[in-house]
């Protein structure tokens, strides 16, 4: 570490996270002194400086990528993908409840969410284990209080005492793994913990696997990988919309950054103890939770007759197709980041736009099961239209982004010579296409009871509509090329230690 | 090797647990034994038990422990500063305005909203 610590080089390394800081101070003090009619503006005061906020890490930052105060966080460009999309999903998130009969009216509402963006984006970025603890924790509390936002409904705090007991466990276990990786050498520094391995562990693989595996059940909690996705229905279901939403992408993107990093550095391709190549391991061990996760989300999936309980299944298959892309990472390692990253930026719109048409559909009806969507292209062909994009690029269908963020991560897993793989999942997109398919048919065919009630759409919602769905019309078109560019680029900065 | 530095604990678990049945055992195999209603009941002297074993307790409590948070961990961030405050010099005292800042902000909020009124 550098003798004399010069503050103002530091700062610019978080500057989104102090920024996001300051908009919670100024939306607790509006949430005070703004008056009860004003409630409502809280939501765009959020929305607005979340926006702001996301832009500042792409135009002011260190000049140098490298890590920062005194190793806690890494400024480079891979970070800096994730903190603009995991802050983009916020301001999204915050557009969307302002309409939210139970959430949007509450001030605190839009606190919570920013000081969630907080944590996570300083996950994207962390470089050592007590910031990546302090970050996923900072994270996950506001979110078990947020589940939990609908004080008088039984669905809402049974989905946040789940969600809370679910993530104070895998926490638990978590931690005890970053205490073993400490105990053995006595590093926290993502960074450095490598290095140390070989000399504190000898010739024995086995204490790494362990911690290797406490790991993976923090990081396959959040990212609600297979046998750690019990909590995802129940919290989807239960948690108001918006938070579901936010869940769903946010916090999913956040932990993903932060599983690519920590296995990359951490267990670098080099890192051979003993007989045992520590890549090797966790390549085969994620390669097969990718195919666990895929297959069953999306078997469950079939059988969903809740809109929200189909996305929570749906959203655990599309973890399993960004693990291919994690487990692809033994290889050529930069196109796997960048197809994961792609996935994630084009999974962030893609589920928002899904989650608002959920939103007015039942903010209207008062319903959230599929077939009362029966003939909503006539009650709303807009909402409808919306919906059809979102539910498309989930499906990976062209023109929407979901198709490109599935040929990246196949292309991924093909590259590293795992066909296999690559065949399995893009079999599991076949199976997934089905329970897509069959909401769309029930929004332009269908009639149900509510078809002659219209649904109107109000201007935020319009606006979250309009947004994300252009966005994912766009990351499938002609922005699908230099946005993966982009992530690339980000990629090899990751990598360069 | 690294693992045989954990020897001495597994020693330690080993033996707690070893001990701990022997105790267990032995009570049981020598020690007289004869259940009757009264002994087993869950307080062991007499008394018939009245009421369920979870009281209510007034939401209030809960409401002023969260808020002593704040206090607490003002004071967990205020002592190391305090210690180290003229290495620190100017920076650290900006640094723990900021921070006593956000914690007034808190502190504001909960008052504003009545947290800290009884009835």
């Amino acid at each position: 570490m550098e003798a004399s610590f010069d503050f103002w080089t530091h700062l610019p390394a978080v500057i989104p996270e102090l920024l996001l800081t300051v908009l919670a101070v100024v939306v607790l003090l509006l949430d005070l002194y703004g008056g009860k009619e004003n409630r409502r503006n809280i939501a765009f005061v959020s929305a607005i400086g979340l926006a702001a906020i996301a832009v500042t890490p792409l135009i002011w930052g260190p000049s140098e990528q490298q890590v920062f105060w005194g190793g806690m966080v890494r400024y480079d460009l891979i970070a800096q993908i994730f903190k603009v999309m995991i802050i983009i999903g916020a301001s999204i998130t915050c557009l969307m409840a302002a309409d939210d009969s139970e959430v949007g009216h509450k001030g605190e509402f839009y606190l919570i969410v920013i000081v969630a963006t907080l944590g996570a984006s300083l996950i994207a970025a962390a470089a050592d284990l007590i910031m990546v603890f302090v970050g996923l924790e900072t994270l996950s509390i506001p979110l078990y209080i947020l589940a939990a936002f609908r004080r008088d409904d039984e669905r809402s705090s049974e989905s946040g005492m789940k969600y809370f007991l679910f993530g104070a466990f895998s926490s638990g276990v978590m931690l005890y793994g970053f205490s073993l990786l400490y105990g053995f050498t006595g590093e926290t520094n993502i960074y450095t913990l490598s290095q140390a391995f070989p000399a504190a562990v000898a010739d024995n693989p086995l204490p790494l696997i362990g911690a290797l595996l406490m790991l993976l059940v923090g990081f396959g909690f959040k990212v609600s990988m297979v046998p750690f996705h019990f909590w995802t229905p129940d919290v989807y279901e239960g948690a108001p919309t918006p938070v579901t939403a936010y869940v769903s992408v946010a916090s999913k993107a956040a932990s993903f950054a932060l599983l690519v990093r920590v296995l990359l550095a951490v267990f670098p391709v080099t890192l051979v103890i003993g007989q045992e190549n520590l890549q090797t391991l966790w390549v085969n061990l994620v390669s097969v939770l990718a195919i666990v996760t895929m297959t069953i989300g999306n078997v469950l999936a079939l059988r969903q007759t809740n809109i929200k309980r189909l996305l929570a299944y749906s959203s655990i298959a599309q973890a399993g197709y960004v693990l291919v892309g994690v487990a692809a990472m033994q290889s050529q390692s930069d196109y796997s980041v960048a197809s994961v990253a792609f996935y994630l930026l084009m999974y962030t719109f893609t589920n928002l736009g899904a989650f608002a048409g959920v939103l007015i559909f039942s903010e209207t009806t008062g319903s959230e099961n599929i077939k009362d969507m029966g003939g909503l292209s006539r009650r709303n062909p807009w909402l409808a239209l919306g919906m059809t994009i979102a539910i498309l690029s989930l499906a990976g269908i062209p023109p929407a982004a979901g198709f490109f963020g599935k040929f990246y991560l196949f292309t991924a897993a093909v590259n590293a010579n795992m066909v296999l793989l690559a065949i399995i999942a893009v079999l599991n997109a076949i199976v997934a296409l089905y329970y897509y398919l069959i909401v769309i048919k029930v929004m332009y065919v269908d009639r149900s009871q509510y078809d002659s009630q219209s649904i109107a759409l109000s201007r935020s919602t319009l606006w979250v509509i309009g947004l994300t769905s252009i966005a994912v019309l766009l990351l499938g078109t002609f922005g699908a090329q230099p946005f993966f560019d982009w992530a690339a680029q980000g990629a090899q900065a990751l990598l360069a230690l | 090797m690294a693992l045989q530095e954990f020897a001495p604990i597994g020693a330690m678990l080993l033996f707690a647990i070893i001990v701990a049945s022997i105790v267990l055992v032995i009570s049981r195999i020598f020690g007289p034994h004869h259940p009757t209603f009264r002994k087993t009941a869950p307080y062991e002297s007499g008394m018939k038990p009245i009421g369920p074993g979870t009281r209510r307790i007034p939401v209030k409590f809960y409401l002023t422990a969260v808020l002593f948070i704040i206090f607490d961990v003002e004071v967990i961030f205020f002592f190391p500063w305090a210690v180290a405050s003229r290495e620190l010099s100017l920076l650290g005292l900006g640094v723990i305005g900021v921070f006593t800042f956000i914690l007034l902000v808190g502190f504001i909020y909960e008052w504003k909203k009545g947290g800290m009124e009884w009835e």
